[in-house]
């Protein structure tokens, strides 16, 4: 071995092998946490883009893409197809007229759930078959329809997409098929069909059944609208707005844009995830990267007794670091392509292992690395050249 | 020179006054403690002195920075010690590299010639591809004056060379430097113990309580 700093990192393979598994914590811990958000999210987004429904109805001050709770009316869709018309209980309610221009709406209840893997959540959704239909592209593929929940035996039926299908078990264990029992916001429900394409939740329950199960009341989370034409959007988004004021109206095509908005929270956890995994190589390298020093002072004294200079010291140092920060970073990337893949086995989470992040992971392991090791590497620039020659 | 120990002043050098010439190879003795190893640390830009001056080839290593005398050790000087020394996760090839590349200020690369010729002259062909633990005592110290004199340094500091090693490979570390001195002409300034080590020097020059007791030709 002719090279210094190659024969150093392999002179104590434990402490090595330790430093390169500390460095690849924090880049695990940046690639897998910032792919599950980003997975997660494009997973949401491409289940959207299966929804025909031009607008989107929902309680002022909601989160699209959010669960919120089953607290906006779902007679909304009825009263945009049908208007509202006074009752013999309601007298004096003001006669509205159906929404011009408006094809469809649908109410969805969205409730979440823990993922059937125990990893993370994932929603459910309660819908009106039938209205369901008209505003998006479901078709079941495998079973039959779902029911609405009123009449007998279709309270607790469920239909489930064909990702959930061939990746879950049922209640006894066994893959999910049309017939087998699957737990559902803490109940047992039956699979009556399998759908495709993937649209919002892939557990749809009757919106009725879900209604019962919290509280009774004829309440969804939002109301989708189609329209007869795309181009109609803005006058049936107008119509709406002006007959039923005071809602959240958006247009199913702004939901990327808007959900990207809303995740902040996100982009905040993900911050503090990148400052952790920085601060975790800054500390594994400076431990490793000071007791080398301190295990190598007499190394040291004899750099200086050949004429290194401070800057040749703090650049081998340096460069020690930056090996093993680079040994951590490769090793970092080999497990959390494996854990993606792991994790995506086993549950129902997706990871987008994306360039950019990786590259930033990169930075950040190698950042840390160098600062990590200054401190050392300074110290051992200005040990006394004497003293560190004479050290036992 | 004075050391401060606690709150004591220990001096180690006192009026010291050596001039040794170019191409000259001396050898410093007298008892351990008497100032022999401050003196070559000194000379080697290592220990700056409390008082005095030190002149190398017209340098004075006093008036220096710290960052000075490191260059001019690194251009001018080579050290071999008692202990050898030697990077033990190198071979002795490395070793050779890695202070060419100190003396090249990190460049790659270094004169294989000049390497080559100083391996034939300390007998190390066959030793290039040994870590310091697979090669004997006296391999190590031929290493290691191979390390030091493998950029050609005018000065050559040599503290108690010999001193680990059994009369066999001392007397074969003596000739080695009685020919380096002789063929390229590199002064010498040796610490030992050993006269039958010293009487290979030109000149002896004896120590004792940090003064100089005397200075001659040897035997």
């Amino acid at each position: 071995m002719d090279n210094l700093i190659a024969a150093n990192v392999k002179q104590r393979p434990l402490r090595t092998a330790i430093s390169v598994i500390g460095v690849s914590l924090g880049v695990i811990l940046v690639v897998l946490t910032v792919g599950l958000a980003r997975g997660m999210q494009r997973d949401s987004l491409d289940r959207q883009s299966n929804v025909d429904a031009e607008l989107r109805m929902a309680p002022p001050g909601t989160q699209p893409l959010a669960s919120n709770p089953l607290m906006f009316r779902a007679g909304y869709a009825r009263a945009i197809m049908e208007g509202v018309q006074p009752t013999d209980e309601d007298p004096d309610l003001e006669p509205k007229p159906p929404i011009p221009g408006a094809a469809a709406a649908s109410p969805v209840g969205e409730m979440i759930q823990s993922s059937a893997g125990g990893i993370g959540f994932e929603m459910v959704d309660g819908i009106d078959f039938e209205s369901f239909v008209k505003t998006t592209q479901l078709r079941i593929v495998e079973g039959r329809a779902l029911g609405d929940g009123r009449s007998p035996g279709s309270d607790y039926e469920a239909i489930i997409d064909r990702f959930y299908a061939e990746n879950n078990k049922s209640s006894d264990g066994r893959p999910v098929k049309t017939g087998s029992k699957i737990t559902v916001l803490g109940n047992e429900f039956t699979v009556v069909g399998i759908y495709e394409p993937p649209i919002l939740g892939r557990v749809k329950i009757p919106l009725y059944t879900m209604q019962q199960l919290f509280g009774g009341a004829d309440n969804c989370t939002f109301v989708m609208v189609k329209t007869e034409r795309p181009e109609l959007a803005e006058e049936v988004k107008e119509s709406i707005e002006r007959y039923y004021p005071g809602n959240r109206l958006i247009f199913t095509r702004d939901l990327p844009a808007l959900y990207s908005q809303g995740i902040n929270a996100v982009e905040i956890f993900l911050n503090v995830v990148i400052g952790l995994a920085m601060i975790i190589s800054t500390l594994v390298i400076l431990l490793a990267m000071y007791t080398t020093i301190i295990e190598r002072t007499r190394e040291i004294g004899i750099l200086k007794s050949l004429g290194a200079s401070k800057r040749f010291i703090v650049i081998s140092i340096e460069k020690e670091a930056a090996l093993i920060s680079l040994m951590g970073v490769l090793f970092g990337f080999l497990v959390s392509v494996i854990g993606k893949y792991g994790i995506e086995a086993s549950t129902r989470l997706k990871i987008d292992l994306d360039l950019r992040w990786l590259l930033l992971a990169t930075s950040i392991a190698l950042a840390g690395g160098l600062i990590g090791a200054l401190y050392p590497a300074l110290r051992a620039a200005n040990l006394d050249p004497v003293e560190a020659i004479s050290y036992e | 020179m004075i050391y401060h120990v606690g709150k004591v002043d220990v001096p180690a050098l006192r009026g010291v006054n050596i001039t040794v010439n170019e191409g000259e190879y001396v050898a410093i003795m007298g008892p351990s403690g008497c100032g022999k190893s401050t003196f070559l640390h000194i000379v080697g830009g290592m220990l700056q002195p409390t008082s005095g001056r030190v002149i190398i080839d017209g340098e004075d290593l006093t008036r220096m920075s710290d960052g000075e005398r490191t260059d001019l050790r690194r251009r001018k000087i080579g050290f071999v010690f008692q202990r050898f020394n030697l990077f033990p996760t190198l071979t002795a090839e490395g070793n050779l590299k890695l202070a060419e590349r100190i003396y090249s200020n990190g460049a790659n690369g270094g004169n294989s010639d000049r390497r080559r010729e100083v391996l034939r002259l300390l007998q190390l062909e066959s030793k290039m591809g040994h870590k310091p633990l697979e090669l004997s005592g006296g391999e190590q110290q031929r290493v290691a004056i191979a390390r030091a004199i493998v950029n050609r340094p005018a000065i050559l500091l040599a503290d108690e060379p010999t001193g680990n090693l059994d009369s066999e490979n001392s007397q074969i570390v003596l000739d080695m430097l009685r020919n380096l001195n002789n063929e390229f002409r590199q002064t010498i300034i040796m610490i030992t113990h050993n006269p039958e080590a010293a009487k290979l020097a030109d000149r002896i020059i004896e120590m004792r309580d940090g003064h100089v007791v005397s200075s001659g030709a040897s035997l």
